[in-house]
């Protein structure tokens, strides 16, 4: 990624309502043009920290700064940031139009002169011809859509997306995505973008930030968040993942040997500094797991982990097959295409394995709070 | 897949489909309608139609109780003065009960609720009490001229305050600003906080958010509440008797007087008359601007 110049900086920022903490020291340095998501399950403070962003919410401590200047205690309608909300707030007793020139009027810009403006907005959006109607006639996607114009029309610093597709059906929200990333693209401004929807993080962002609990648990690329996640929940919360209890056996540079259900595993992905006796947590995702009948040469070369296991459980998903094997007294599960398929029975002898660097390690400790956090949910 | 189900979130009542459910639900709202409020209005039409000569109602169609209204000068004078003063009653109520509510509903966060029963309160006192009670501060000896004598403003007690149009108006906002209240709180209640807060984030001041977000929706509240106290100053006649003296004479005072005194119920009835059609035109008039309520439902 090339360097840009800083947008937004989020400086030790942190949100208290009574004795909960929404927002803990969260440091973030967001770029010109990113597409930033902040990505977490609900009551991560996310939405706090958008809001702080919009000035709709006033931290308890910490900085904001928008392109430099320090807008922390700046009044909402003072920042160059606009908000596109989850329920759209458009105003009901104002027509499409009126909606849409609402931030112009605010900056004292006439109609006559704010008219082109406010078409130009339409179309960005793919709405012209709406701009008579009142948002009670439009549907879901058209109202956030017009949301989308108002929020845009103004050419703000940052635009903020407060889980803006959140109430649309699955449909229309596949097209929003697009619809969004491409007028990203056009209009060259910052995103930042509040969602639970791991999928939707990871398709349209540049950089994600993972919540929990109003901590910042990773701030990467999609691509790194996948196959580096930083800690169990970060692996747990996006994509799928096999867990696997161990203890660590041996140690070789980079790479460590753990022994899982009297198996072992080696691991040379690792997320902390380990010693021979520690507990810890083994996890390798399942479409990282190759399944076969004989185990070759080849296969063995190929895969530094490879075992004999038994069928437990097969789910059809309709492009593919959830298999679930036995693996000592726990389970590991592995996604296999339909075309490799080839009539797998329950119960039948085969081989797995998966590659080292596929195999990511933490230390025990990490996971307890992690399983506490889905016992919670 | 056809994008069906977002286009169309009206739901739709199922229950109310049969003929034979129609018929269950709908016949006792109008026997009730009919029995209560039709029936009473048509007898008092055809009543207002008919003429007393001497003692004797004659029942016969003349408009001469109309004429009556319009070629004797006492009732069109008081006719006007009660349509003034119900106006001035219920805009002031509104002047003064907006900002009420607008702080018990936007700006208090601490004892919001007891501030809106200490407003509604009221309402649970007899309204006949309540008029006695403003005769003992607004009378002679009452509570106003003690206070102002007291701290020697005046140096004699002033008859001014009871027994005048003055009085009348007071009272009446009195009894009218809680359901001005009620009504502007509740439309104010209606408005969505994330419509502030776009307000906000898109650039408008606190008062620009006032005036073209909170004022215009919660409008609806502003003008039930204004139908709501021209009605009910329109058609009051204890206030008046009790406070108004000669000069606070309203029209619903001529309407008792000729049912009650002159025993002459059919230019009472057509007085009555005229007054229910002034009422109903405010209501449709009402109606027609408060369509907006739809906004926010």
């Amino acid at each position: 990624m090339n360097v840009r110049e800083t947008e937004i900086q989020l400086f030790h920022l942190t949100k208290r309502f009574g004795d909960f903490i929404a927002v803990n020291n969260v440091n973030i340095e967001i770029h010109h043009g990113e597409f930033f998501s902040l990505l977490g399950p609900s009551g991560c403070g996310k939405t706090t920290t958008l809001r702080m962003i919009a000035g709709l919410e006033e931290p308890s401590d910490g900085q904001i700064f928008l392109a430099g200047e320090d807008v922390t205690y700046k009044p909402a309608y003072l920042r160059n940031v606009n908000t596109v909300f989850q329920d759209y707030a458009l105003f009901p007793h104002m027509t499409v139009e009126e909606n849409i020139y609402f931030p112009l009027k605010m900056k004292k810009i006439n109609r006559s002169r704010a008219q082109p403006m406010i078409e130009e907005a339409l179309t960005l959006v793919n709405m012209t011809g709406f701009g008579k109607r009142l948002p009670q006639k439009l549907s879901g996607g058209q109202r956030q859509r017009i949301a989308l114009a108002r929020s845009l029309v103004n050419r703000p610093r940052a635009l903020l997306l407060d889980e803006p597709l959140g109430a649309l059906d699955f449909k229309l929200r596949i097209a929003m995505q697009k619809v969004l990333k491409d007028i990203q693209k056009n209009v060259d401004i910052t995103f930042i973008y509040v969602t639970h929807d791991q999928t939707e993080a990871i398709t349209m962002s540049d950089r994600i930030c993972v919540m929990r609990e109003g901590i910042i648990h990773q701030i990467a690329t999609p691509d790194e968040i996948y196959n580096s996640p930083a800690s169990p929940f970060v692996a747990s919360f996006i994509g799928d993942m096999n867990f696997l209890d161990g203890q660590v056996i041996d140690q070789q540079g980079d790479t460590i040997i753990t022994n899982v259900e009297g198996y072992q595993i080696t691991s040379s992905r690792l997320m902390g500094t380990f010693s021979v006796g520690d507990s810890v947590v083994t996890c390798v995702r399942p479409e990282k797991i190759c399944l076969v009948k004989v185990c070759g040469n080849e296969f063995m070369n190929k895969f530094e982990n490879h075992f004999q296991s038994s069928i437990h459980r097969i789910v059809f998903r309709g492009n593919d097959y959830e298999i679930t094997l036995i693996f000592g007294q726990s389970e590991i599960r592995l996604i296999e295409s339909a075309s490799d398929f080839n009539d797998k029975k329950i119960g039948e002898q085969l081989f797995i394995g998966f590659r080292k660097e596929d195999v990511t390690t933490y230390l025990k400790e990490c996971k307890k709070v992690c399983d506490y956090e889905t016992n919670l949910n | 897949m056809k994008p069906t189900s977002t286009d169309n979130l009206k739901p739709k009542w199922r229950g109310f489909s049969s003929t034979h459910s129609k018929i269950r639900i709908g016949v006792p709202i109008i026997a009730w309608l009919f029995l209560l409020i039709i029936i009473p209005i048509c007898i008092m039409l055809v009543t207002s139609f008919y003429v007393k000569v001497g003692s004797v109602v004659i029942k016969k169609i003349s408009l001469a109780n109309y004429l009556e209204f319009f070629r004797n000068s006492i009732y069109l004078p008081i006719f006007f003065r009660t349509l003034l003063l119900a106006l001035m009653v219920s805009l002031t109520s509104i002047l003064l009960g907006y900002p009420l509510a607008y702080l018990v509903s936007r700006k208090v966060k601490r004892f919001r609720n007891q501030l809106y029963m200490l407003v509604i309160v009221p309402l649970w006192v007899s309204y006949l009490v309540r008029i006695v009670a403003w005769r003992t501060i607004l009378g002679r000896v009452g509570v106003l001229n003690t206070i102002l004598l007291s701290i020697k403003i005046i140096d004699k007690p002033l008859s001014i305050f009871i027994y005048s149009p003055f009085a009348v108006y007071v009272a009446l906002i009195y009894i009218a600003l809680p359901f001005v209240f009620i009504s502007i709180f509740n439309s104010l209640e209606k408005i969505p906080e994330n419509l502030l807060d776009a307000s906000s984030d898109l650039g408008a001041n606190s008062i620009n958010t006032f005036r073209y977000v909170i004022l215009p929706l919660s409008m609806p509240g502003v003008i039930s509440g204004f139908t709501l106290a021209f009605v009910i100053a329109l058609g009051d006649y204890i206030i008046p008797q009790q406070l108004g003296g000669l000069n606070g004479m309203m029209f619903g005072n001529l309407i008792v007087t000729q049912f009650g005194y002159a025993y002459n119920w059919p230019l009472g009835a057509a007085l009555g008359f005229i007054m229910f059609t002034v009422a109903v035109i405010i209501l449709l008039i009402s109606q027609k601007f408060g369509s907006s309520e739809g906004f926010l439902e």
